[in-house]
């Protein structure tokens, strides 16, 4: 089995799903904000011999355009790379015969062209903002009532995220109001989704034990892919607060590990902690330059 | 019915039991001055949010119903009043701009509360994270009641109740509920008609929220078939109503002839 203190994880070692949203930049006015270092990291990751995908639940525009908003940035990254829940859940729909009501963000419609929206038999809602309005959520509210066997699809479920002006409501806050209003379970496409996570390790052609995801969302980015079998790293950039997580026990760092920079220490989730069921490796904390730093000093 | 002692008091519903919007439900205004003559003390309960007690008086009034006193109006929005006065908060209200009558004399600047209610106008984005960003650093957040839906004219409407869901979601936190189906409320209800639970009972449109909480509070539930009322609603809630009937004059019947 494969190694499971950091060492023996950095070296073995074949992939990296880079979370984007509170990773790489903060969204906000304009293009939002690369966050420092990221540019960087990302860099050195393609030029090493690690295979690299992108993950995001961004769900306000559809993938040109939000991989053209990086490129502006500075960042190196294809369309190709990035894995978003917009496409996973348009493939779905026509998978299983579904014509949707949608409740997105206008900026992600083309992502559902292909998809026959006539007649609708199901619900999808994504991180839909300033159109998450009491009219907008009681028309799909009226849809999934009318319904002999309501449907609805969240894309993601996460609770918040951060802009540069601020906290602000994930498209899973209004998933549970539906959810709640009309007494039923949605289906979540993206993160956390082993499903989407699965889709991913499939195009890089890994077992879930040689990839690594990293998030900054605790339950959708890393307890996500670690209840798949992949390993996670929590940056303290984007959504991460350090009140009001987890409480988690901080371990003793092994003598074989490089001392890190300031702000970062190492975590070990134990399988009695809720948001990461049995996990198999060690949660590291830091920031993503930091974290290449010490992967790139042991492998 | 072993052990249950005679009905002293009966707390009805309005918005759907009473009423649908500014429709009577047919034979409620004579139903009502039946229960009148017999001697039961009446109260009309609701979790209307939209509308102050004078509000409600005179829409009632409108309607022929007769009704005396605001006193004898009992609603969530006054439950969320005694609250805050009781915790000294300053809330920021999430209420349509016709409950803000029933909050005067509220200290509502630097809120460090989140009183939410049903408020369409008050349910867009800016707003909800507007709350969302109070309770995230520790503001308490009161729901004055979590109705999923409610009936309109155009048909089933949210209420407030999903927005509280949201609320609770995002902050990981759980709501303070001062509305139906809470037992609080039912109890301060009878607080001052001298009786037990168990000498009331209650008739509403809401299977949940006025039945079931009625029951669990110990009274009897009557469930009427108007309003937001669904087939096989009464199959909801267990224990099953009392009694589930056509509306509120089958109701008071059976009052009259079986439980007094």
């Amino acid at each position: 089995m494969a190694d499971t203190d950091w060492p023996g994880c950095a070296r073995s070692l074949k992939g990296v799903i880079l979370d984007m949203c509170g990773v790489l930049y903060d969204s906000g006015e304009g293009d939002g904000v690369a966050i420092p270092g990221s540019i960087e990291a990302v860099k050195r990751l393609k030029a090493s011999d690690l295979q690299l995908r992108f993950c995001t639940n961004e769900t306000q525009a559809a993938r040109e355009t939000f991989v053209a908003k990086l490129q502006r940035l500075g960042f190196d990254i294809l369309v190709s790379e990035v894995f978003s829940p917009a496409p996973a859940a348009a493939a779905v729909l026509k998978e299983r015969g579904l014509r949707p009501h949608l409740l997105v963000y206008d900026g992600l419609l083309p992502e559902f062209d292909s998809v026959d929206q006539s007649n609708p038999n199901c619900v999808v809602i994504g991180d839909a903002a300033e159109k998450f309005t009491y009219q907008n959520l009681n028309e799909a509210f009226r849809v999934l009532t009318d319904l002999e066997k309501p449907l609805l699809f969240s894309l993601g479920q996460g609770r918040y995220y951060k802009e540069t002006d601020g906290l602000k409501l994930d498209v899973g806050a209004y998933m549970k109001a539906l959810e709640y209003a009309c007494d039923l379970k949605a289906e979540v496409v993206g993160k956390p989704s082993p499903t989407f996570f699965q889709s991913v390790l499939n195009d890089m052609g890994l077992q879930p034990h040689e990839a690594l995801m990293i998030g900054d969302d605790l339950v959708n980015d890393v307890g996500g892919a670690q209840r798949c079998g992949m390993r996670g790293v929590q940056v303290r950039t984007g959504k991460y607060r350090s009140v009001g997580s987890f409480n988690l026990p901080k371990i003793n760092m092994s003598p074989y590990w490089p001392p890190l920079g300031h702000g970062c220490s190492y975590w070990l989730v134990k399988p009695s902690m809720s948001v990461c069921e049995q996990p198999k490796f060690p949660l590291l904390r830091c920031h993503l330059v930091l974290w290449l730093n010490l992967c790139f000093y042991n492998r | 019915m072993a052990g249950r002692r005679a009905l002293k008091a009966v707390l009805i519903d309005l918005s759907g039991t009473l009423h649908v919007e500014e429709t009577a439900v047919p034979g409620a205004q004579d139903a009502l001055n039946r229960l009148r003559e017999a001697s039961v003390a009446v109260k009309f309960v609701t979790n209307t949010t939209k509308e102050s007690k004078k509000h409600l008086l005179e829409r009632l009034h409108r309607l022929n119903f007769d009704l005396q006193v605001m006193q004898e109006i009992f609603t969530s929005l006054s439950a969320a009043r005694t609250l805050l006065e009781q915790k000294r908060h300053r809330p920021l209200l999430l209420v349509e701009d016709s409950a803000l009558q029933d909050f005067t004399g509220i200290e509502t600047s630097e809120p460090n509360a989140v009183v939410i209610g049903l408020a369409p106008e008050q349910f867009n984005y800016q707003t909800l994270n507007k709350a969302f960003r109070l309770v995230l650093d520790g503001a308490p957040l009161i729901a004055i009641h979590k109705a999923r839906y409610y009936k309109r004219r155009d048909g089933l409407a949210l209420g407030p109740g999903p927005f509280v869901a949201a609320l609770e979601y995002a902050t990981d936190r759980n709501a303070i509920v001062v509305g139906k189906p809470e037992k609080s409320f039912f109890a301060e209800a009878l607080s001052n008609l001298g009786c037990n639970p168990n000498e009331a009972v209650m008739i509403g449109d809401d299977a949940r929220d006025d039945v079931g909480g009625a029951q669990n509070a110990g009274m009897l539930g009557i469930l009427v078939r108007t309003g937001k009322y669904r087939e096989g609603d009464e199959r909801k809630i267990h224990p099953s109503p009392h009694l589930t009937c056509e509306s509120f004059p089958e109701a008071v019947e059976h009052i009259l002839k079986n439980m007094l």
